[in-house]
């Protein structure tokens, strides 16, 4: 799929912009501050409806737009995206409407749209797919796990409108667990409902587990493919672990690999028997049950999932070098394209953010080949030079410099 | 120097109506002084109607329908199944039913789902009459007709928890397409409820 045409309404630095895109590689030129990036959370925003930055959504409206005193500001993001199967025009708009004599001065509302048809957020995901790379990806590896549960949930929430549905409904029903056993640590609260919000967060939950672990597993296999015959010609092994927080104590990094398989192969092997592990995981709970009441927090489930990547069979995070460390991050983004390209027969968009400045040699060389291919790239770069003459020769280019583009 | 100030009465409705949900300050002042200006008896039936939403209404004994009479019209009518029995959240539920003119039996209102994150559990709502109903009615069958939301579902989970035994059938309302609709612009998850809760033509 690619993107034909781009439109911004009151985004970031953009009061106004119409952007016709060709398909295939893009390279978006110029000084830092311009409104480079703005334009790839743009698109990514689009796609998954949050942005790849921390912070409000209401600051992605532009600020002097926002500062003007108008009562209702509203930014959009409107996108014309050829895929496979035909076109269609996707439009997110953030509306902020001033109130009047409240304690909060303003309300902030989104508003999603489909061919010119009001829809419900969660509908707009998946009309338009990416992949996005940052110089930050690396996080991903030493950062924390609520970071790596983020990946897992933004990527399949792309591509599964009832995983996206399962999670949301999940967040709700372990809220309200957590609540009620608050009370009922400082003995309020009636103990008999317990068991329902129990059995909600068990039943979502389960299938969290099941569909994170077989997506786990699918990237794992393809991220070792690539990592081992393209980016390291045989000599490194690469291994996804996906680690479901679905036992007692919870798996710790240190595992032996089968420790660390053991849960991830159960939940892979029930893949489509949801009450296998709903038993298993209601097994759990009833374990952790004094500990959870103890607490008044509920102390497992795919709340505190987590993934980790080997190479050679150590840790990436504790044993890896800076190198290794950004050819697994490598490894795995260029396996997320393939996999979103085998499951919907139509490559996503690739968006790239100063990527390649970060790379060398073979790590950079692979990453263009797939840039090379891909049915559109959207790449920052402060200069063209960055990139091989042979690449730019088939880019298009493009200079933002001030809220403009040319 | 003495400053302007309102009088009482005037800045007392302001006061009064800024606390309800939906007005602030100045709308409860613009309304205060539309009130105030009108002509006609406008304001002093407003008043009346307010007396008589507190003093000529309360909660039927039976179903805790908001009612003017106890036991309100549909528990006082003989013509109604008897043994049917419908639980529902709120009492605008119940309303939307009748006009369903699909029913034919007796109902109940919670007033409200259990919500722990709202502090709201089973003795907040109507619950403990409706365990009593059941006892010592002589009800065929329960009907759970909450929201589909997650607190409507927990309290009808709930409900058919602890009302098991009762040798009652306990049934929910379907869930699928709505009627007139497109099965083209029906999400998936309705549609696989729909086609889950399919039944002989």
């Amino acid at each position: 799929m690619h993107i034909k045409h781009l439109s911004l309404t009151n985004f970031r630095n953009y009061g106004r912009l119409e952007l016709p895109l060709p398909a295939g590689a893009v390279v978006l030129q110029g000084n830092n501050a311009q409104g480079k990036t703005n334009l790839l959370e743009a698109v990514y925003y689009l796609a998954t409806s949050r942005s790849p930055q921390a912070g409000s959504d209401q600051q992605l409206i532009n600020w002097t737009a926002a500062e003007s005193g108008e009562p209702i500001i509203v930014g959009r993001i409107n996108a014309q995206v050829e895929t496979q199967t035909g076109g269609r025009i996707i439009e997110m708009r953030l509306i902020r409407e001033r109130n009047e004599g409240r304690h909060r001065p303003y309300s902030f509302r989104r508003e999603a749209v489909v061919n010119r048809r009001t829809v419900r957020l969660m509908d707009l995901l998946g009309n338009v797919r990416v992949v996005l790379f940052l110089p930050q990806d690396i996080q991903l590896i030493t950062g924390s796990p609520s970071g790596r549960r983020r990946y897992m949930d933004t990527v399949l929430c792309q591509m599964d409108k009832r995983y996206c549905r399962d999670l949301s409904h999940y967040n709700k029903a372990l809220e309200q667990r957590n609540a009620l056993l608050r009370q009922l640590a400082e003995g309020t609260g009636r103990r008999d409902t317990l068991p329902i919000f129990t059995d909600k967060v068990v039943e979502l939950g389960s299938r969290l587990f099941v569909r994170r672990a077989s997506f786990m597993y699918e990237l794992g296999r393809e991220a070792q493919r690539i990592h081992y015959e393209h980016l390291t010609s045989g000599n490194e092994s690469i291994r996804l672990h996906y680690l479901p927080r679905l036992q007692e104590n919870g798996l710790n990094r240190g595992g032996t690999v089968s420790q660390l398989t053991a849960l991830s192969d159960f939940l892979y092997k029930n893949e489509m028997d949801a009450g296998v592990v709903g038993e298993y995981f209601q097994s759990i709970m009833q374990a952790t049950l004094s500990a959870d009441l103890a607490r008044g927090i509920t102390s497992t489930g795919p709340h505190r999932d987590d993934w980790m990547i080997e190479i050679n069979g150590r840790d990436l995070s504790y044993f890896g070098s800076r190198g290794q460390q950004r050819s697994g991050i490598l490894s795995l983004k260029l396996a997320e394209i393939d996999w979103v390209t085998t499951q919907t027969n139509d490559p996503p968009v690739l968006l790239l953010d100063e990527v390649a400045a970060e790379l060398d040699g073979q790590r950079r060389a692979l990453l263009l080949e797939y840039v090379k291919h891909a049915a559109q790239a959207l790449l920052t770069a402060t200069d063209s030079d960055q990139f091989p003459n042979d690449f730019m020769d088939r880019a298009t280019l493009l200079t933002v410099a001030n809220g403009r583009v040319r | 120097m003495a400053t302007a100030v309102l009088p009482q009465p005037v800045q007392n409705l302001i006061n009064e109506l800024a606390r309800l949900p939906g007005i602030g300050p100045k709308s409860a002042a613009r309304l205060t002084f539309f009130l105030l200006r009108d002509g006609s008896n406008q304001a002093l039936e407003l008043a009346d109607a307010l007396r008589d939403l507190k003093e000529r209404t309360r909660f039927c004994s039976v179903c805790f329908n908001i009612t003017e009479n106890d036991p309100c019209q549909i528990c006082d009518d003989d013509e109604r199944d008897q043994e049917l029995l419908c639980v529902v959240e709120e009492p605008l539920d119940m309303l939307a039913l009748e006009r369903s003119r699909a029913y034919n039996g007796r109902y109940h209102i919670l007033h409200g789902a259990i919500s722990p994150v709202e502090g709201i559990g089973p003795e907040d709502l109507k619950v403990d009459e409706l365990i009593h109903r059941v006892q010592n009615g002589s009800f065929r069958e329960l009907i759970l007709a909450t929201n589909p939301t997650l607190e409507g579902e927990s309290t009808a989970l709930y409900l058919k928890r602890i009302l098991a035994g009762n040798d009652i059938r306990i049934t929910g309302l379907a869930r699928g397409l709505s009627v007139g609709g497109d099965l083209e612009y029906t999400d998936e998850i309705t549609l696989g409820r729909a086609l889950d809760g399919r039944s002989d033509l």
